[in-house]
């Protein structure tokens, strides 16, 4: 535990680094856009009504939806520009609508008199209007304020760095203290900003200007804190893992900067680890973007975003290349790699030995008590009976065709969050599973997945893609291909388990994992 | 009119139809002298207020013109043109954000006196209404009671030295005892600092009372105008007549009190 510790501490600096930057700009440039617009909108009702819709429309869009889309809508382009964007048109709503009431709902008496003692526009709104609104449009900047460093937390899915990343991969790895140090850090965050700005508008108010120069110091302070120590690296700030890098044997990547992305699960974060590990002892500078959305992985390797990551063939195959039906695996793996590299100039380097597949899985001792052994049997018993799986797998024909195909349309569905869901089948909150079959908890929960006899479900060999300039690096091309069919799935479940079940962080999973190949199949324990 | 001075305002034939036909003043002509105070008296709605806003183009006129100093004001630089012209509301309209100091020596500071000069102003016309500068210059209007506020609202409209002071329904909001005394205080100020003005009121006892000239409105028109004298020995018609009756009434009771 106390190693996790000083993990996560070793990665708070880039976090709240990273937190900081997104939100503070999404804010600064929100306000710059929304204040202007508020005092415009204040005096023409008909520009008011418009941009109030507009922003309120923006507004239910969820979060993570809203920052998601911006990636597709900037070209696929990931990372601190589509969480900027999103965040910032999240500020928007809270500070126009503020301004606009703030400035509507003044005195009307008092705007006469400023009219009426000769004031001009400019001096009537500002020393008068705004500081009289002052209050409502400050309450509206808190609100943004608390709403944009609440959301930055879901930057991490569209490759942005936030304190997010400590709650996604937290959930994922089941490594609850990750999930706080995100939670706690964010609030703080957000709380501290919510009541520097509560002090500068007292000190505006009452004119104070010492009080506004202690808050200015404040916060200043803050920012420097928590954004300066990212930018130099320094003994106390060195990351976790870093050491990794220092004995590379061979340098053939020397001086090369190689971006690693992972989608947001255990047995990307370890595979993600074993690329980096790899890559540095051939002298390459690794960065890491864990935590991608599915899709969203596969357009920053498109666009170059990133360079290299896991993806697994059925996935592309259905969700990339649009095909309905599956074919065998070996087709399937050929006839991906010719189109990924036709269409995309992306190179599938081959398979790394092991498939991560869907797989329908039961308790045992309940599967055996009805007598099942494969989704065949299960047509005669599925009324009533509900199965969980993950967000994505229930409108993804895996589930459709197995559903249609063995009659399991009785079944109910319910969408929980992959970590969630092998507890709940053993503990029968849920009947089945759609369980990843690399994943260590099928054996360590006594779970059984279902034989498939008509086919139904894809093959999902794990499959290394390089973006298209990565893929003209032979040297790159080289030391990842070392790894191609050195996996087995034993050995992946293994890996997945250590993390999800011992509470070893991916890196060490990566590390035992290294090991494991090293000394051969067969040669740990 | 070539030898003596010219009125300082002078109101010609104006007229004013809001949008949706409603025509609030038809065709007033009226005049102010330097030192004199004119009174609107009417009923509320019988566009004595529109009229008001007219002469600092708060509103614009439908027709007619207003000269102010001698010049036609349409083609005059609205913001200049309130700056020349004291401006008292009722309910006082002072900015609640803004000390009684700041308030004050807004119109100063606006036309660009340094801050000692302002503060001097303000001094002066805190001294003129009878405040204590160094007793209220720093409390908010929040902190003043009604009859207080309005003594600011006058050393306000005051302090950019105005030829003409518009006020309307300045006492309306005051206890009986603090409206005597104000009312007092800014006939005394006007005989002091020489500037004209016109005031508003509903109030015909008031009008009575402060005025030099009284003009009575009914439906937009001047029914009758001169000084209280003239109107109290022959009222013009039935409708100013009855407007008198009010206060006519109460000083008899008071006076047979007495007896």
């Amino acid at each position: 535990m106390s190693d996790n510790l000083a993990e996560r501490w070793a990665e708070l600096p880039d976090l709240l680094a990273g937190h900081m930057l997104l939100s503070l700009a999404a804010i600064l440039v929100g306000l710059s856009i929304s204040l202007p617009l508020g005092i415009l909108a204040a005096a023409r009702p008909r520009l008011a009504a418009v941009v109030l819709n507009l922003a309120s429309v923006i507004q239910t869009i969820p979060g993570l939806a809203l920052l998601a889309l911006m990636v597709p809508l900037l070209g696929g382009m990931i990372g601190y520009a589509p969480a900027f964007l999103a965040l910032m048109l999240y500020s928007i709503l809270p500070i126009l609508r503020n301004t606009i009431v703030g400035l509507q709902g003044l005195d009307p008496v008092v705007r006469e008199a400023a009219r009426g003692i000769g004031m001009t526009a400019r001096e009537r709104l500002w020393q008068v209007e705004l500081p009289l609104a002052l209050p409502v449009i400050v309450a509206g900047l808190r609100t943004a304020v608390v709403w944009v460093v609440g959301a930055a937390t879901l930057a991490t899915p569209v490759g942005a760095s936030s304190l997010g990343n400590y709650i996604f991969a937290g959930l994922q790895t089941r490594n609850w203290l990750s999930v706080l140090f995100g939670c706690l850090f964010a609030a703080g965050l957000a709380i501290a900003l919510d009541q520097i700005i509560r002090l500068l508008e007292v000190a505006a108010r009452d004119r104070r200007r010492g009080l506004a120069i202690g808050v200015g110091v404040a916060l200043s302070a803050l920012i420097v804190i928590t954004i300066a120590p990212s930018h130099v690296p320094s003994g106390v700030f060195r990351r976790a893992g870093a050491d990794m890098a220092q004995t590379g044997d061979r340098n053939d990547l020397a001086d090369e900067t190689i971006v690693v992305g992972a989608k947001a699960f255990t047995e990307q974060y370890i595979l993600g680890a074993v690329m980096q590990t790899r890559l540095e002892s051939a002298g390459a500078r690794v960065e890491r973007l864990d935590n991608l959305g599915s899709t969203i992985a596969f357009d920053a390797l498109r666009t170059g975003e990133i360079d290299v990551y896991v993806d697994y063939s059925g996935t592309i195959w259905a969700t990339v290349m649009n095909r309905p039906e599956p074919v065998n695996r070996h087709a399937m793996l050929a006839e991906m790699t010719g189109w990924l590299y036709a269409e995309h100039g992306i190179l599938a380097l081959g398979g790394l030995g092991f498939e991560n597949a869907y797989g329908f899985a039961m308790a045992r001792d309940r599967a055996e008590a009805l007598g099942v052994s494969s989704l065949a049997d299960l047509a005669a018993h599925s009324d009533g009976m509900t199965v969980g799986g993950d967000a994505e797998v229930f409108s993804r024909p895996e589930w459709v065709k197995t559903r249609d195909q063995y009659g399991l349309g009785a079944m109910q569905t319910r969408a929980m969050d992959a970590a969630f869901m092998y507890g709940a089948v053993r503990d029968g909150q849920v009947d089945m599973i759609s369980a990843y079959t690399t994943d260590g908890r099928i054996a360590a929960f006594d779970l059984l997945v279902l034989e498939d006899p008509l086919g139904v479900l894809p093959p999902y060999d794990a499959v290394i893609l390089l973006s298209p300039d990565a893929a003209a690096n032979p040297e790159l091309v080289n030391v990842l291909s070392g790894l191609v069919g050195t996996i087995d799935s034993d050995a992946m479940r293994e890996a997945n388990r250590r993390v999800d079940l011992n509470r070893e962080t991916p890196a060490q999973a990566a590390g035992w994992l290294l090991e494991h190949l090293r000394t051969g199949p067969g040669a740990d324990q | 009119m070539s030898e003596t001075t010219p009125p300082v305002l002078e109101v010609c034939k104006v007229s004013k139809t809001y949008a949706g036909h409603v025509e609030a003043v038809r065709g007033v002509s009226l005049e102010v002298e330097t030192g004199q105070l004119l009174v609107l008296a009417g009923a509320s709605g019988c566009g004595k207020t529109s009229l008001l806003k007219m002469i600092n183009r708060l509103e614009e006129p439908s027709g007619g013109s207003i000269m102010f100093g001698g010049e036609d004001i349409a083609g005059q630089d609205a913001v200049a043109l309130r700056r020349r012209i004291g401006w008292v509301m009722q309910g006082d309209g002072l900015f609640p954000h803004m000390s009684v100091r700041r308030n004050v020596g807004l119109i100063p500071a606006m036309s660009g006196q340094d801050a000692a000069r302002v503060e001097l102003r303000v001094r002066e016309m805190l001294d003129m209404v009878r405040l204590d500068p160094h007793e209220f210059g720093d409390r908010m209007p929040g902190e003043l009671s009604g009859g207080q506020r309005q003594r600011v609202g006058f050393a306000r409209a005051l302090a950019g030295r105005p030829e003409l002071v518009l006020m309307d329904e300045p006492f309306s909001a005051l206890d009986p005892i603090t409206r005597d005394g104000l009312q007092q205080d800014f006939r005394d100020l006007q005989a002091e600092l020489g500037f004209a003005a016109v005031m508003v009121t509903h109030d015909m006892a008031e009008a009575l009372i402060m005025a030099d000239v009284v003009a009575v409105m009914r439906d937009g028109r001047i029914i009758q105008q001169g000084t209280p004298h003239s109107l109290m020995i022959a009222p013009a018609d039935d409708y100013v007549s009855d407007l008198l009756e009010t206060p006519r009434r109460q000083m008899r009771a008071i006076a047979e009190l007495a007896q």
